[in-house]
């Protein structure tokens, strides 16, 4: 019953390959998500390569797919996604490949995978799920995160607020940031692919002058609720999350718009090994009920068309995010020298 | 002796209780050989070690008694990183393995600061009390392993894949803090505190603040304020492992309000 829906599905997406691939496509671009009823069961050895994820979430959806797919023998190695990254790069140089799948909770790291050929191509039906803009032929991204100012409620109104990130440097308004903290450093990424390394490398030189420090985004979010800063740097969820413990916080978001102030990221998955079980698998994770699950339970942004943001979270298609390849968020080394050149680091 | 192998077993007790019995990953300064999981079989060395380790200690103390300030001490830090009982307290219960470090540097600072006699004979005691503790500790850990109520002792790290396990190993990794400061290295003690909250705790504060907001506010000053800037400070070991203990009291709150969260949360299907 289930591999008929799923064959059902895929030609209602234009999946299969006797349709004209202009057909394919256009009905492709109009491909929604599905639901775990429609996949095809599991069957087979699986070993997936993941990245430190949201405190065990991963885990529950990991978890749930096992459960439902009892034939599915899902061998799984842990660590931070930088090192697992190493480590897939290091196994092919070697000739082996110990991972089927690789879900990466940051896709600069997909990026150095897909540039060594290490990455298969997956299907276009399966690609068309995903929102316009972040369609790769070699990776999918999963769920998404995007950057925002948060600011406190007491001290600003959102008018107050400009909507250029770049104008920032300039302003009067107190910020804080945490320049060791990994998400800043790929949003200096994305804005030195933006702007260029002068007009970063001012702007941190810039804000760094009413700036104030922090170990951690939460850290950003919390003294921005204190009232010890008027806005932070930070990504979406940790004011989601503090406003859920904490519903009087004074505490708001703000959005730049078309520049890396709200840069998109997403975490990622990828397949290593041949055959249907590794693409299946990844059609678990874009299920309606997945990206759900991960939006509802850890304020991520639901990647696949269709789905609705975390609540409190405009609609992706209200804001302006940069085009940005987000596997170019990978070489960070440039970033990372810049910042230390002007001090931020 | 029986008191204080009364008292370390009371400790393990806790200790065992609150890891849900098992051992942690070992990081030992030396190489952690197979012997830390088959206590039992290596009891006596580790006695004859205990001994040897007092005597020696002991002779460092007569030998500053006798010669003043020319007593070697760097030896009692070779000396007690040459014995396997090193590894076998260390995989086993880190507070008292910090206290046995928190010991030698006790006497080793007493005779290189020229202090009277009898204040070096003050901590060496408490160096043996800790010693002797920690043969305790091991001892009990040996009764666990034979009715395999101890999982095998890692030598490679493990990751922790749920919210809870991973509180439970930040509280491991506080206590090797602290170890680490008693041996001295208080930028390996500092570097431990960063990565711990980056690679760990920064994972499960996301879903933490849900539950309580104030909670993680008082865990982040202490990760990025209270414990470093008192490891910079060359504050007291103990003042250190105060912080330290408050730290895993919280942490141990967090954990609780984790599982309970994890009871409520929907199903993915």
């Amino acid at each position: 019953m289930q591999r008929r829906t799923f064959i059902q599905s895929l030609a209602a997406v234009g999946a299969l390959g006797f349709l004209p691939s202009g057909v394919s496509r256009a009905l492709a671009q109009e491909a929604q998500a599905l639901s775990v009823e429609q996949l095809p069961a599991l069957e087979g050895n699986l070993t997936l390569y993941l990245g430190r994820g949201e405190g065990g979430l991963y885990e529950n959806v990991l978890d749930a797919i096992r459960k439902r797919n009892p034939k599915l023998n899902l061998q799984i190695r842990r660590g931070a996604t930088a090192a697992l990254t190493n480590t897939i790069v290091a196994e092919a140089k070697a000739g082996v490949r110990r991972a089927d799948l690789f879900w990466a909770v940051d896709s600069g790291a997909i990026g150095l995978i897909t540039d060594e050929g290490l990455a298969r191509e997956l299907p276009t039906d399966l690609t068309a799920q995903l929102k316009t803009g972040f369609q790769y032929p070699r990776w999918t991204p999963v769920t998404g995160r995007i950057r925002t100012l948060p600011f406190n409620t007491e001290k600003l109104s959102k008018e107050q607020i400009p909507d250029s990130i770049m104008a920032l440097a300039d302003s009067k308004l107190s910020i804080g940031w945490a320049p060791a903290y990994a998400a800043f450093q790929s949003f200096v990424t994305a804005m030195r692919l933006l702007e260029g390394e002068k007009a970063t490398a001012d702007w941190l030189r810039g804000v760094s002058r009413h700036a104030k420090t922090y170990a951690g985004e939460l850290g950003v979010v919390m003294g921005v609720e204190r009232g010890e800063v008027d806005l932070g740097l930070a990504n979406h969820y940790y004011t989601l999350r503090l406003k859920s413990g904490k519903p009087d916080a004074r505490l708001d978001l703000a959005f730049t718009r078309n520049d890396a102030g709200c840069l998109v990221n997403a975490s990622g998955v990828l397949a290593l090994s041949e055959g249907d079980l590794p693409i299946n698998f990844i059609r678990y994770l874009l299920t309606k009920e997945v990206q759900s699950y991960l939006s509802s339970e850890a304020y991520e942004i639901p990647m696949v068309s269709g789905l609705s943001p975390p609540e409190g979270l405009p609609l992706l298609s209200s804001l302006s995010p940069p085009k940005v390849d987000l596997r170019q968020l990978a070489d960070l080394r440039p970033t990372l020298s810049l910042m230390r050149k002007v001090g931020v680091l | 002796m029986t008191k204080l192998i009364r008292h370390s077993r009371s400790l393990f007790i806790v200790l065992s209780l609150s890891l849900g019995l098992v051992s942690q990953p070992s990081l030992a300064n030396g190489e952690v050989g197979e012997h830390v999981n088959n206590l039992h079989a290596h009891l006596s060395q580790y006695t004859e070690e205990v001994s040897w380790l007092v005597n020696k200690f002991d002779a460092v103390v007569d030998s500053y008694q006798k010669a003043g300030k020319e007593a070697n001490t760097d030896v009692m830090i070779e000396y007690w990183e040459e014995v396997n009982f090193h590894a076998a307290i260390e995989t086993n219960y880190v507070p008292v393995y910090a206290l046995i470090w928190q010991g030698i540097y006790g006497v080793k600072q007493a005779i290189d600061q020229g202090v009277p006699v009898a204040k070096v004979r003050e901590e060496q005691l408490k160096l043996e009390q800790a010693l002797f503790q920690a043969l305790g500790a091991v001892k009990l850990a040996a009764q666990y392993q034979q009715q395999g109520l101890l999982a095998k002792v890692q030598t490679t790290e493990t990751e922790m894949a749920s919210g809870p396990q991973t509180l439970e190993e930040i509280k491991h990794q506080l206590d090797r803090v602290v170890a680490k400061y008693a041996e001295k290295l208080v930028d390996v003690a500092t570097t431990m505190v960063h990565d711990t909250y980056l690679q760990r705790f920064e994972g499960v504060e996301g879903a933490l603040i849900e539950q309580d907001a104030a909670l993680v506010e008082s865990l982040e000053k202490d990760f990025n304020v209270t414990l470093p800037k008192a490891l910079q400070a060359q504050a007291d070991v103990e003042e250190v492992r105060q912080i330290v203990q408050s730290m895993q009291a919280k942490l141990h709150e967090a954990k609780a309000l984790l599982e309970k969260a994890e009871k409520n949360r929907q199903d993915v299907f």
